[in-house]
């Protein structure tokens, strides 16, 4: 039904796209897939006319079409769902599924809108009321109203990209459930993600794109991850990584009982020198909130913190940072990284008093030597400390990342989800990282929602759900049934009346760590 | 606070609830420091005041939803008095009708020009208005070669309309001036209510990339703002004329900052996606009792207003974010509780399907 | 070499020089004296007090805030100063109160748009219209005057040979502010938080005490150039300095600093004070009377924002009309791309 032909695009000195074809049939689910860098996104931006491709055509039902703004790609039927919701905070939800609707007439009519509304919504399966302002939305509510919104435009072609990202594994099931409907309705579906049981789960075709060129369309079931993988990255497959294990050191960090009203509460652990310890949940679990209450963004209200023994209290990021503790975003687009600055100045921030003469200056020339070790100990890619850091890929601006905070010389290191979005090649290189700071005598938190990773990273797995922890299991005894029971939680009164969510959630872990747990990696078996 | 009443009042109508109850204790107050407070001359000269800034404000209001603002309303104000009143004086024939008609004319021409390098210009609105505020001044200066337009040349009638009333009661009466003004409210509240329109000027300042992405016309939307609000303030320059008689190079000078207080005050979110005329309303209300009640009042000094004003600013922001981000984080979470239990309930319904 | 010197033409500042030679050229052709030193004394002497003041605000704008209370700051500072003076109080005192209130009223700006979170243009505005009523009340609707002769000595004769006290302490406050922007961690900070303060307080930054430092900056020297003023001129009103605000965030934007923060360098500010200062003699000479003036100034304000913008839209058409594979150039207009957004 949409056809892209030898579509080209460049950005300066970019070739972001370079004669890709594709052709989206209606009533398919199409996965795209691509390392970051790939082309995906300009893809996107030109079938939703954000870009025009410098050449090439685009064809809908066989004719021709430019698509120049967002209303084109509207009135063509073209709708994208994008990571962050697009909603209007202030407005109803029934308005923001409603708004922009050319020919709903000259007066607004609340009570048809909100009625309409809800039944749509009834068709997603959620219920909401439509006549509240969208602010109080969970994500997923957000992205369901979306959906509203270009069902209600009669959408032909709907562009998911990364959809499932911030989503707790009950609102993918819901997720999919409503794609599947759409399907059957005759929707064209591009489907992109980074999460490969995802796309294996539902796509009926994948195409693989490598640095802005057309690799491949294949039927899903002649495919492997393998293959795909392969595909991605153009050369072999890349084994899972491989810990090292060693014998802990003493204990670095001891938290107790630590609680904060509306995240997390009940929250204890002993974190020694030399260690990783994954904190492991389905999302939702608030992970990144004890994160952030150990680096002082948002402080625990009770419980007790000792640091190589020391009871403290950790109220700012500054103060986290002179105890030596210290957190790598998982945001690092918004929260990360500065991007017009350089890599030197960005890797010096935090420890910027550090850099300073008496007289206040920036001493720049130790800045860029600095700058230098990290690039040469991490293999940052860029042409000098001197570029930007919005010059570079995902995998090096996440190696900046972690550089600014090794910077200040932690005891305690906290990396929130720090392989998210980023090459297979880098990711590796990351782990090996992680490795080696740990053996190096570093205290480690490694949060991440990449289970295999959690899973082949850790020493120790701190389960936790819905804010409280479950469990804390070593590597050597992570076997199916401890994970299921932690995950779902532990003794049958904690299991909220008729919750049927977590059964659903579990079942979905299961399928994951099957794979894994039987003692060999997702790579060994899969991917040989 | 109950979670009954957080969730049949959204924060933002507390506000307006709020302002209310200030204003009302505020006309309480003084009534007792002032003798004779509520006497008819007084209370005319109050809202015969709050004619012209709220004219302008309602204008000020949908610029100020979409993220933006237009400093430049009083040059507007100022230039369109002064040609108009101009043309008054040279040309025998003009009937009432065509004058208003031709100031607001004016006003949206130069409304649109803001509109214009605002929208399709790209250039932040707060540049192009003070811009357009230095130039529209100008264009007054040299138009008027310094020269003032006097009461005496003015023809009759437009010396008639400040006394002209809608009703009368007792002395108390409803000047045609004000009641214009009150019809421009609500016809700029039934606007942003009821128009498609008004609803995605509150999508623009709400959220401008998703506008943008969702297809809304918003180059158009916020050119048709700030053209709407230059042609208010035609009319405002209209009104200026009536009152004033005597218009110089200077007229209306000062008048966007009183009008942007006032919007800010009356609870519109400079930030844009939230606020209404009705807000405006009470803002000029708030700011004109305060401003003519501490002249009549005996023991202020008549040169403190304008720091009791800046003050009142401050308090009015200030309160806005403490308390409408406090409020705005409870109506979120009881909402959140509410969504919880719902959902519980019909997951249970869930575990025979799904699982 | 020519390469690289054709980009630095072609950047911000590059234009500003430009821009600036051309009516120098046209001034000097008018005036043949005009490049003496005397005369050059003369053309700042106009708008010394507003270039001290554009120093500080150009370190506001880009942090990402705006301060829309320095001209009546130095409105009240004079007025402070004057109402002291004639109760009584010795002048000294009198201009450390001046300068006391300076900052603490900066502090007052600072601590509610960084600590509570308020927008700057809500704050500033409160502070526009409050610290010009206190001045009011201060000295009324009078004219006051009768200062020491020290006093306005200081501000209308030479210190040093010509030059006036004012534009001594213009120069060093021009080259401290320099060093300070580019080469201080202040300054550092001040681009990091005008980029994103999310990502400042994310990486360690007290983003509060850095704004608090800026605005405590601008309301100190802002009252600085109301002491100025007042020596300069030998009298005072509750209305000195009215406008002046204007003026300074208008040479500010025009130097190359974007009012959404982040952006700018003081050498474009610098420029840019030097050309107002100019164009505005070339203009007087020219016979244009002060109002034009600021309108034309103000439309040189808006062209250097929309020509940019179309420019670079005017090309990105060409380019797709003529042949497409050709190189397109990297669109830079975040202005453009961006939605018209209100400072805050």
């Amino acid at each position: 039904m949409l056809e892209m032909e030898h579509v080209s695009k460049r950005f300066g000195a970019t070739q972001a796209l370079e004669d890709v074809s594709l052709a989206l049939h209606q009533g398919e689910i199409h996965a795209l897939l691509g390392e970051n860098g790939a082309g995906k996104s300009t893809l996107i931006k030109i079938i939703t006319g954000i870009e025009q491709q410098d050449s090439g055509e685009i064809r809908i039902d066989g004719e021709p079409v430019r698509v120049t703004s967002a209303q084109d790609a509207q009135r063509l039927g073209v709708a994208a769902i994008y990571q962050e919701p697009m909603i209007f905070p202030d407005l109803s939800v029934a308005e923001n599924i409603f708004i922009g609707h050319r020919d709903r007439g000259k007066i607004v009519d609340r009570r048809r809108m909100e009625g309409e509304a809800a039944a749509a919504l009834a068709r997603l399966e959620v219920r909401l009321d439509v006549g509240e302002p969208a602010r109080g939305l969970t994500l997923a509510e957000q992205q369901t109203v979306e959906i509203a919104k270009a069902i209600s435009l009669d959408v032909r072609v709907l562009i998911m990209d990364e959809p499932t990202a911030s989503l707790s594994a009950h609102e993918v099931r819901r997720l999919f459930r409503i794609v599947t409907t759409l399907r059957q309705q005759g929707v064209a579906i591009l489907f992109i993600s980074h999460r490969m049981e995802e796309v294996f789960e539902i796509a009926d075709r994948v195409t693989i794109l490598r640095d802005g060129r057309w690799i491949s369309t294949t039927p899903r079931v002649d495919l492997t991850p393998a293959t795909a993988i392969r595909g991605m990255v153009g050369r072999a497959v890349v084994e899972l990584f491989r810990r090292q294990r060693r014998e802990p050191g003493p204990v670095r960090l001891a938290v107790r009982d630590l609680r904060r009203e509306g995240s997390f509460r009940d929250i204890s652990f002993e974190l020694h020198s030399g260690e990783v310890l994954g904190f492991a949940g389905l999302v939702g679990a608030r992970r990144t909130d004890v994160g952030l209450a150990l680096f002082g963004i948002a402080p625990a209200e009770g419980g007790e913190i000792e640091l190589n023994g020391t009871p403290i209290r950790v109220t700012n990021p500054r103060q986290a940072m002179e105890l030596g503790i210290a957190y790598s975003t998982e945001d690092r687009r918004q929260l990360g990284l500065i991007m017009p600055l350089s890599i030197a100045a960005n890797i010096s921030l935090p420890s910027l008093p550090r850099y300073l003469s008496p007289g206040g200056l920036v001493r720049r020339r130790e800045e860029r030597a600095t700058a230098e070790a990290f690039r040469r100990r991490l293999s940052i890619r860029a042409p000098s400390v001197e570029t930007p850091a919005a010059s570079l890929s995902g995998g090096n601006q996440q190696k900046v990342v972690i550089s600014k905070w090794l910077e200040t010389k932690p005891k305690v290191l906290i990396l929130d989800e720090p392989t998210r979005g980023i090459d297979v090649g880098a990711k590796v290189e990351v782990h090996q990282l992680i490795d080696d700071l740990a053996a190096a005598g570093m205290a480690i938190i490694l949060i991440s929602s990449d289970l295999p990773e959690v899973l082949a990273m850790s020493d120790r797995i701190l389960v936790m759900r819905e804010g409280r922890q479950m469990a804390i299991l070593d590597h050597r005894e992570v076997t199916q049934e401890r994970v299921l029971s932690a995950a779902m939680g532990q003794s049958g009164d904690l299991f909220p009346e008729g919750d049927g969510t977590d059964r659903a959630a579990a079942a979905e872990a299961i399928a994951v760590i099957d794979r894994v747990v039987a003692g060999e990696a997702l790579a060994e078996r899969e991917w040989s | 606070m109950s979670d009954a009443i957080l969730r049949r009042i959204r924060p933002e109508q507390f506000r307006e609830v709020i302002l209310l109850i200030v204003t009302i204790g505020l006309l309480a107050f003084f009534a007792t420091q002032i003798p004779d407070y509520f006497n008819p001359r007084s209370v005319n000269r109050l809202t015969t005041g709050l004619a012209i800034p709220l004219v302008v404000a309602v204008g000020q209001v949908l610029v100020v939803l979409t993220r933006n603002i237009d400093l430049s309303v009083s040059s507007i104000v100022g230039l369109s008095a002064y040609v108009v009143g101009t043309l008054l004086t040279r040309v025998d024939a003009m009937s009432p009708l065509m004058t208003v008609v031709l100031s607001m004319l004016l006003g949206l021409a130069l409304g649109a020009i803001n509109g214009a390098v605002v929208a399709y210009g790209g250039v932040p609105a707060i540049i192009t208005t003070l811009g357009t505020l230095a130039l529209y001044r100008v264009v007054l200066v040299e138009f008027s070669g310094a020269k003032t337009v006097t009461t005496a040349d003015l023809p009759d009638w437009l010396n008639d309309v400040p006394s002209a009333n809608v009703l009368s009661a007792r002395g108390y009466d409803l000047r045609l001036t004000v009641g214009v003004a009150l019809l421009v409210v609500i016809l700029g509240q039934l606007t942003l209510r009821y128009l498609p329109f008004g609803r995605r000027l509150y999508a623009i300042g709400s959220n401008p990339d998703a506008a943008r992405t969702a297809g809304l016309p918003v180059k158009r939307d916020v050119f048709t703002a700030f053209a709407i609000s230059g042609a208010l303030s035609g009319l405002a320059g209209f009104m200026f004329l009536v009152r004033f008689g005597n218009i110089t190079v200077t007229a209306a000078q000062g008048l966007e900052l009183q009008v942007v207080a006032a919007v800010v005050v009356g609870g519109v979110n400079i930030f844009g996606g939230s606020g209404s005329t009705i807000g405006a309303l009470l803002g000029v209300l708030l700011i004109e009792t305060l401003q003519q009640s501490l002249l009549r009042w005996a023991g202020m000094s008549e040169f403190a207003k304008d720091a009791i004003l800046g003050l009142l600013i401050l308090v009015a922001v200030a309160a806005d974010a403490i308390i409408l981000g406090r409020l705005r984080e409870m109506w979120v979470r009881v909402r959140r509780r509410d969504q919880a239990r719902a959902q519980a309930a019909a997951a249970g319904e869930g575990v025979v399907r799904g699982a | 070499m020519a390469r690289k010197l054709g980009r630095r033409l072609r950047s911000w500042e590059g234009l500003l020089l430009l821009v600036l030679l051309v009516v120098l050229a046209f001034n000097v052709a008018r005036v043949p004296n005009f490049l003496t030193v005397v005369n050059q004394v003369n053309l700042f002497q106009l708008g010394i007090e507003k270039a001290i003041v554009i120093l500080a605000m150009t370190f506001v704008i880009i942090s990402g805030e705006i301060d829309l209370s320095v001209a009546s700051m130095m409105g009240l500072s004079a007025a402070i100063a004057a109402a002291l003076f004639e109760r009584g109080i010795p002048m000294p005192v009198a201009i450390l109160v001046a300068l006391g209130a300076g900052v603490g009223l900066g502090l007052l700006n600072g601590y509610f748009v960084a600590v509570v979170g308020l927008s700057s243009l809500a704050v500033t505005l409160a502070g526009y219209v409050g610290f010009r009523g206190l001045a009011r009340l201060l000295v009324e609707d009078r004219s006051v005057g009768g200062f020491p002769d020290w006093f306005t000595d200081l501000g209308q004769q030479g210190l040093i040979g010509p030059l006036t006290l004012s534009i001594l302490i213009f120069g060093v406050l021009a080259a401290v502010a320099t060093v300070v922007l580019h080469l201080s961690g202040l300054g550092r900070l001040t681009y990091v938080i005008g980029n994103s303060a999310s990502v400042a307080r994310f990486s360690g930054v007290s983003v509060a005490r850095t704004k608090m430092t800026l605005f405590m900056m601008s309301g100190f020297v802002s009252s600085l150039a109301g002491l100025l003023i007042a020596a300069r001129l030998g009298a005072v009103r509750a209305s000195t300095a009215e406008g002046a605000e204007l003026d300074i965030i208008t040479v500010v934007l025009l130097g190359g600093v974007s009012i959404f923060g982040g952006v700018g360098s003081m050498i474009g500010v610098l420029l840019s004070t030097y050309l107002v200062l100019n164009l505005r003699n070339g203009l007087i000479i020219a016979g244009v009377t002060g109002n034009t003036q600021t309108g034309i100034i103000g439309l040189l304000l808006i062209l250097s924002v929309l020509v940019p913008n179309l420019a670079g839209r005017g090309r990105e058409r060409l380019r797709r009309r003529t042949d497409p594979t050709v190189r397109a150039p990297p669109t830079d207009s975040a202005v453009a791309a961006r939605s018209p957004v209100a400072p805050g």
